[in-house]
């Protein structure tokens, strides 16, 4: 026990307390200067060290939003179960930037890589489900001749679909072309696409043989999202003209039965037959727009079928409200427990307080510096640690009263009740420390934050009740003036 | 335990002579009210106390057995819509909307204009629908939580849930035997300890599932619906409700070392006397942060909140008990030494 009441220790839980308060105080100053919300990201909120911000990250069921857990089928055989997991996380990623969330959450999950989890703040199930779900395919059309026709892209000629979709590409990928001089992206087809593609190409070709030729049926267009619908109303000039501008994936995942979005994506001209399931498309493509175009071709159709198996949407205000709550519970639960201490053990409850202050604190430190995600269910489990973090104090503090009555002084009295509630105090709180951990392992996602939480409060709370108050105690008793029965708690002191 | 080496054997003895003055002045810890004429008995009137655990535990048990549990949304699966109207329908008219929908919705009241509406598992485009219909039925709706479980999820919590109890429950079981393990009487005492630590614990596991049985399945209170934050709490109650048993047992490890000349009931009876008062206020200190939480919290941590409470007043009270009695008993069973 000599350890715990050395400078070195003192320095340490006087270096944590300045750390807590910093980063517990960290950015409100700011906040308020600049009347940004006292909770959740700000842009540039200081102490910024390279983008990494200090606030408390709320979960879904306090700020509000959408959460899904999807389960993924119909795997593509003979690939890796994991890749093909990375690869439905990316094109998700991509169809929910549309959506302008700050900091969407997309983690893989399952023992067999066959769980997704979306976490979006601010956006309704519909809006997620349907930007998720969106079935952003990519489909070639040629062009037939039909003389209704007198605008569009090919005036005279309505597109006609190919049966090639994006289920026939098997990869996309940017890439510099054979002169070196400007971007394509290579479009490699499966077996059944790449027999597809030889066969249009081939009649393309043939429409209007010759090389350097240049005919409407030479031109092969890729779409997302083209249906039968659409071909319908080709002869409606204002529907084409929206339809054909740049394909608007904001506007796919909104779409309801009477608006028009753009499709299009890009429209190559068939040069010659192409066999053996390779195409490159050119254009004026920059780097950037090659890759965006690949990464648009890949992320056309996702790679598996999702299917929601849980969806949980809270509204802002709901959790705005939860919010409020758990504060007040927390904020009255902590005024009981300093009451009690200080009513039941007066100056040693005192300073037992001192220390829960300290422990809290800290505690909320570690959920920002981490960050810990904080839910409704992990708030919870802090405030629950708050009642929990004072036993080992309760503990050390009846031992006292009874090494006082024994007769020890009152120094040989607080080092012997330290010292032998000890084994106790650490075998209760590692219990309690197992039983967190399995849950965090094992136990449904729904209550893992909660388990992640009252795990940090315990074992802080070992610290701040271990080290802080017997610090506290050891300083204060230092000093004659509090050695008097009445301050204690106990019946009588022996003084000599 | 180099912790209990210099313990100054004389001075402990002189604490714990039955019939010494010293043990009297540990009563004023429970009440400074005037000192009881002698020591409660716990080990003697131990039945008594097992008798009483039986009492809230059968019922329990023969209601999670008949009955079973009413299961919240997270464990039944379906779609659970929670609004509220400003148009100040009454549950009648919502009902009747509900009804007209024709997909099987119940409504719950939850006072105010606040309204849970469950349904079976709801396909996004059926929800769509069925909030527009609402909408059209009773004026403006404000949507604040809509949850959709499907079976699976169900399924795989309830599995995962009894995994994480059996588990934290061996782990337990292991600890305490290896932590007990130095008392007289080698690994058998130390799984006599844990195996007694055990059974206090699945008595306050049993106390309150049988108790949220009885509130859900037979009296159909909202609050005794058992979801992901019961089980939370289930698993609290596996981890706390030691706590306090590992007070006493390390105490009458410290005191088996100390004193040869009491019988083994002895030293038991002492020791939960001499630790009553702090294992009721380690726990009384967690009763009053969750009383605050029952009554600040709001109603999504109530359930929380009332199964904590129920678990850790049983914990304690199975650890002064049950716990320590249990292990006199076994003790009788199979003696050590």
């Amino acid at each position: 026990m000599q350890l715990v009441l050395s400078w070195p220790v003192r320095l340490f839980v006087v270096g944590v307390l300045i750390l807590s308060l910093f980063v517990d105080g960290a950015g409100y100053v700011y906040r308020i200067a600049n009347h940004y919300p006292l909770t959740g990201q700000v842009p540039g909120l200081p102490p910024n060290f390279g983008g990494w911000q200090l606030y408390f990250h709320k979960g879904l069921d306090l700020a509000g939003g959408t959460h899904i857990d999807y389960q993924l089928t119909n795997f593509p055989a003979g690939q890796n179960r994991a890749d093909v997991q990375q690869r439905t996380i990316q094109v998700i990623n991509k169809r929910v930037n549309a959506l302008n969330v700050s900091e969407p959450e997309i983690r893989g999950a399952g023992t067999n890589n066959d769980r997704i989890t979306v976490d979006l703040a601010g956006v309704t199930a519909d809006q997620a489900q349907k930007t998720i779900g969106a079935v952003s395919k990519l489909t070639y059309t040629k062009w037939v001749k039909d003389d209704k026709v007198q605008a569009g892209p090919q005036p005279g000629y309505k597109p006609a679909l190919t049966g090639l979709t994006g289920d026939d590409i098997s990869s996309a990928t940017a890439t510099i072309d054979q002169n070196g001089t400007s971007w394509v992206v290579n479009v490699q087809f499966t077996s059944a696409g790449a027999s597809k593609f030889d066969n249009l190409t081939r009649d393309a070709v043939a429409a209007c043989p010759g090389a350097g030729q240049d005919c409407p049926q030479r031109h092969l267009t890729i779409w997302l999202d083209f249906t039968q619908k659409d071909i319908d109303n080709w002869e409606d000039p204002s529907y084409v003209a929206k339809l054909s501008t740049r394909y608007d994936p904001g506007c796919l995942a909104a779409q309801g039965p009477d608006t028009v979005c753009g499709k299009f994506l890009t429209d190559p001209t068939t040069v010659e037959e192409i066999a053996g399931g390779q195409a490159q498309i050119s254009g004026q493509f920059t780097q950037q727009s090659a890759q965006d175009l690949a990464t648009g071709i890949n992320s056309g159709s996702l790679p598996v079928d999702l299917v929601a198996l849980d969806v949980t949407q809270v509204s802002a205000t709901l959790g705005a409200e939860s919010v409020k709550l758990s504060i007040a519970a927390g904020l009255l639960g902590l005024a009981i427990v300093v009451l009690f201490m200080i009513v039941y053990y007066r100056v040693p409850g005192f300073l037992a307080s001192l220390a829960l202050l300290f422990y809290a604190g800290a505690v909320l430190a570690v959920f920002k510096l981490v960050p810990v995600t904080l839910t409704l269910a992990g708030i919870t489990g802090f405030i629950l640690s708050v009642g929990m973090a004072v036993d080992a104090n309760v503990l050390i503090f009846e031992r006292f009263k009874e090494e006082v009555r024994a007769g020890r002084t009152i120094t040989a009295a607080v080092d012997a009740a330290v010292r032998r509630a000890w084994p106790a105090i650490r075998d209760s709180n590692t219990s309690t420390i197992i039983t967190c951990v399995i849950l965090g392992f094992v136990g449904p996602s729904a209550v893992k934050g909660f388990a992640i939480t009252l795990a940090i409060g315990v074992f802080a709370s070992l610290v701040s009740s271990i080290i802080v108050t017997h610090n506290l105690l050891a300083i204060v008793m230092a000093g004659g003036s509090f050695r008097r029965a009445g301050l204690l708690g106990v019946d009588r002191v022996r003084t000599v | 335990m180099s912790e209990l080496s210099d313990v100054r054997a004389e001075q402990q003895a002189a604490d714990i002579e039955p019939d010494g003055a010293p043990q009297a002045k540990v009563a004023p810890d429970l009440a400074p009210t005037p000192r009881p004429p002698r020591r409660l008995n716990i080990i003697g009137r131990r039945n008594w106390f097992f008798a009483l655990s039986l009492i809230v535990i059968v019922p329990g048990i023969v209601s999670m057995a008949t009955r079973h549990f009413a299961l919240g949304i997270d464990f039944a699966g379906g779609t659970e819509l929670t609004a509220t109207f400003p148009n100040h329908p009454s549950l009648a008219q919502v009902q009747a909307a509900v009804d007209a929908e024709g997909v099987n919705g119940s409504v719950i009241s939850t006072g105010g204009d606040g309204y849970i509406i469950r349904y079976p598992p709801l396909s996004a485009t059926q929800l769509t629908n069925i909030q527009a219909d609402l909408k059209n039925r009773l004026g403006p709706t404000n949507v604040q939580q809509i949850l959709t479980v499907g079976g699976t999820i169900a399924g795989e919590t309830i599995a995962l849930s009894l995994l994480a109890v059996v588990l934290a429950s061996v782990a337990i079981l292991l600890l305490l035997a290896v932590r007990f393990r130095n008392v007289p009487g080698g690994w058998r005492a130390g799984f006599q300890f844990g195996g007694s630590a055990l059974a206090a614990l699945l008595h306050d596991v049993f106390i309150l599932t049988g108790i949220f049985s009885i509130l859900g399945a037979v009296l159909h209170l909202r609050i005794g619906e058992i979801d992901a934050f019961f089980v939370s709490a289930v698993l609290t109650v596996v981890g706390f409700s030691v706590h306090d048993t590992i007070v006493v047992f390390d105490r009458i490890r410290e005191n088996l070392r100390v004193s040869q000349r009491l019988s083994f009931e002895q030293v038991v009876n002492l020791s939960i006397m001499q630790t009553a008062a702090r294992s009721i206020i380690t726990s009384f200190t967690v009763v009053l942060v969750l009383t605050a939480i029952l009554i600040a919290g709001g109603s999504t941590l109530q359930g929380l909140a009332l199964a904590l409470l129920i678990g850790i007043v049983s914990g304690t009270y199975s650890s002064i008990f049950n716990a320590a009695p249990l292990l006199v008993v076994w003790r009788r069973v199979q003696p050590l030494r």
